[in-house]
């Protein structure tokens, strides 16, 4: 079922479009990853799902019912916009019952504190923190209301690897739990590891919308480079593979996942040992080709 | 202003011997000149300059620091107004400007007449004024209700400021600005500009002078405090208007 539906979103800053017309819908308990080079548009999108840019135009529907403003998903959405805000001087406690006490929330703050991995940060001035934690914090925030619909922007900048497996594992247990993500980010290869489904967003238009098992399913771009000449029976094999030859040394050929042991095993068998292999799914593929 | 106590307490009498001089040839004053009503007074002298800056200071930062900080965004991302957000903001201004008001107006008084009694004021406002010791602190209470009137249009201009540029030390800049340009035409371009003085805030900000005349020039003290009103309305409004409108974009 549909939780979330955006009809014809468009924004200007000026003469400047920002968003064209564009339309997209969510289902229930998915992770959707929002992708896109910098400037794309996917943080505008974000922002006017928070309330915070106001669109030309545009109507969001909330689990089908049509919602008279962008602002009135407050209710049942969590944010995180951009780097994560709170106010430095106050602990990260102080900060939460801060945004509790807005929200009129009963939910405790220890359970909260716990449950996003800052424990024991109690007496802890956030100006104190890590990125990391900082970004723990914001997610706590976010959460406060118990929303339906968790909305990140940009989740993972500025985390360390820990720092990213940490938000990451989080952010799939939230899911786990029901709640749907959807999350914004340019670095593609992070967000692949655990959206369910991508919108890909270019010169503030949909260039592309995918999930994850068209992804699973589509053969991948494998890319076999070698040391030197491949021999006639490889170049024959590679040919036979419908593979092409960008450069002499370094062959292009689509394969299923399954598929790329065996054909570096049988290159290896006909002499021609590939020195590296480099792959590409098809997303990957589509956002260097749609955003080059 | 124990400091400034302690500095009258040491050099008072020669200071107002030396400025009460030619009166001395006509007059002959008798009682205590130096008191501590007469160094309250004084102290409310702050209010052209340092009382402004030290209170924009704080309240332009009740605004823009929410957009330093990033914070702004969590505000407004919870399922509250922007309106009622805004008002609370104002609301913290103003119970700011008014306690501001009171500590200055008790550390203005209190130490001040500890140390130096009460006696009757001279002060040099459209010539001499001598005001009875009686009348003097009803006079002292409502310029401090005049003066966080004044202060209260003076930060809901620094707030819109604020707001605008989404910078304190802009807002703060251009607040003092206009607050120095506007008494430096006030003062010494009077000839030119006379018939636009009543439109500057300067002009109405510095009527709570008025108190200490003789004759209290009631109609004159509300026009300024009207004007000052309305200025608040205008600026607070605009505010509203301004943030209700506004884009979060960075």
């Amino acid at each position: 079922m549909e939780i979330l539906k955006v009809e014809n979103l468009s924004l200007k800053y000026g003469n400047q479009t920002i968003l064209d017309h564009v339309s997209f819908s969510i289902k229930n308990g998915q992770i959707i990853g929002l992708l896109g080079p910098n400037g794309a548009g996917k943080s505008s999108i974000i922002k006017i799902l928070a309330g915070l840019v106001f669109p030309k135009t545009g109507k969001v529907y909330l689990n089908g019912k049509l919602q008279k403003k962008f602002s009135d998903l407050r209710k049942y959405c969590g944010y995180l916009i951009d780097s994560p805000s709170s106010y430095p001087y106050l602990t990260a406690k102080q900060n939460l019952n801060l945004i509790k006490r807005i929200n009129k929330s009963d939910i405790n703050l220890d359970n909260l504190l716990v449950k996003v991995g800052l424990p024991e940060e109690n007496k802890k001035k956030v100006k104190y923190f890590s990125t990391g934690m900082k970004q723990r914090l914001s997610i706590a925030q976010a959460l406060l209301r118990s929303p339906e619909i968790l909305i990140l922007d940009e989740p993972f900048n500025g985390l360390d690897p820990n720092g990213f497996q940490d938000v990451l594992h989080l952010l799939k247990e939230l899911n786990n739990n029901g709640i749907t993500i959807i999350v914004s980010s340019h670095l593609l290869n992070e967000l692949e590891q655990f959206a369910d489904s991508f919108i890909l967003i270019h010169n503030g238009k949909i260039a592309l919308e995918i999930c994850k098992e068209t992804i699973k399913e589509s053969k991948k771009r494998v890319a076999f480079t070698f040391e030197k000449n491949p021999s006639g029976l490889a170049v024959d094999y590679i040919t036979n593979l419908d593979g092409i030859f960008d450069v002499e040394t370094k062959a292009i050929i689509r394969l299923k996942p399954n598929e790329i042991a065996e054909v570096v095993n049988n290159l290896v068998n006909l002499k021609s040992t590939p020195v590296n292999v480099e792959t590409l799914t098809i997303l990957q593929e589509q956002y260097i080709e749609i955003t080059a | 202003m124990l400091i400034v106590d302690l500095g009258f307490y040491s050099d008072g009498e020669m200071l107002f011997s030396y400025l009460l001089q030619p009166l001395n040839d006509n007059f002959y004053i008798e009682g205590n000149i130096v008191n501590g009503y007469l160094i309250a007074y004084l102290a409310l002298n702050t209010l052209w300059v340092h009382i402004p800056v030290l209170i924009i200071i704080v309240t332009t930062h009740i605004f823009s620091g929410e957009f330093e900080l990033g914070t702004i965004r969590v505000l407004l991302t919870q399922p509250i107004l922007r309106a009622n957000l805004l008002l609370a903001k104002i609301i913290s201004m103003i119970i700011y400007i008014i306690c501001f008001m009171i500590i200055v107006s008790f550390f203005s008084l209190v130490p001040s007449v500890l140390f130096f009694g009460t006696d009757d004021v001279i002060v040099f406002i459209d010539g001499i004024q001598f005001i009875q010791e009686s009348t003097f602190l009803i006079r002292f209470f409502y310029a401090v209700v005049f003066a966080i009137i004044s202060m209260i249009a003076f930060s809901s201009m620094a707030m819109f400021f604020a707001l605008w540029f989404r910078n304190t030390l802009t807002a703060i800049l251009l607040s003092i600005g206009l607050l120095i340009l506007f008494t430096l035409i006030q003062t010494f371009v009077l000839g030119i500009f006379s018939s636009w003085q009543s439109f500057l805030f300067t002009y109405h900000i510095a009527k709570w002078q008025l108190f200490f005349i003789d004759e209290i020039p009631v109609k004159t003290i509300l026009n300024s405090a009207f004007f000052l009103i309305a200025m608040s309305i205008f600026f607070i409004g605009l505010s509203f208007i301004k943030f209700n409108r506004m884009n979060i974009s960075e």
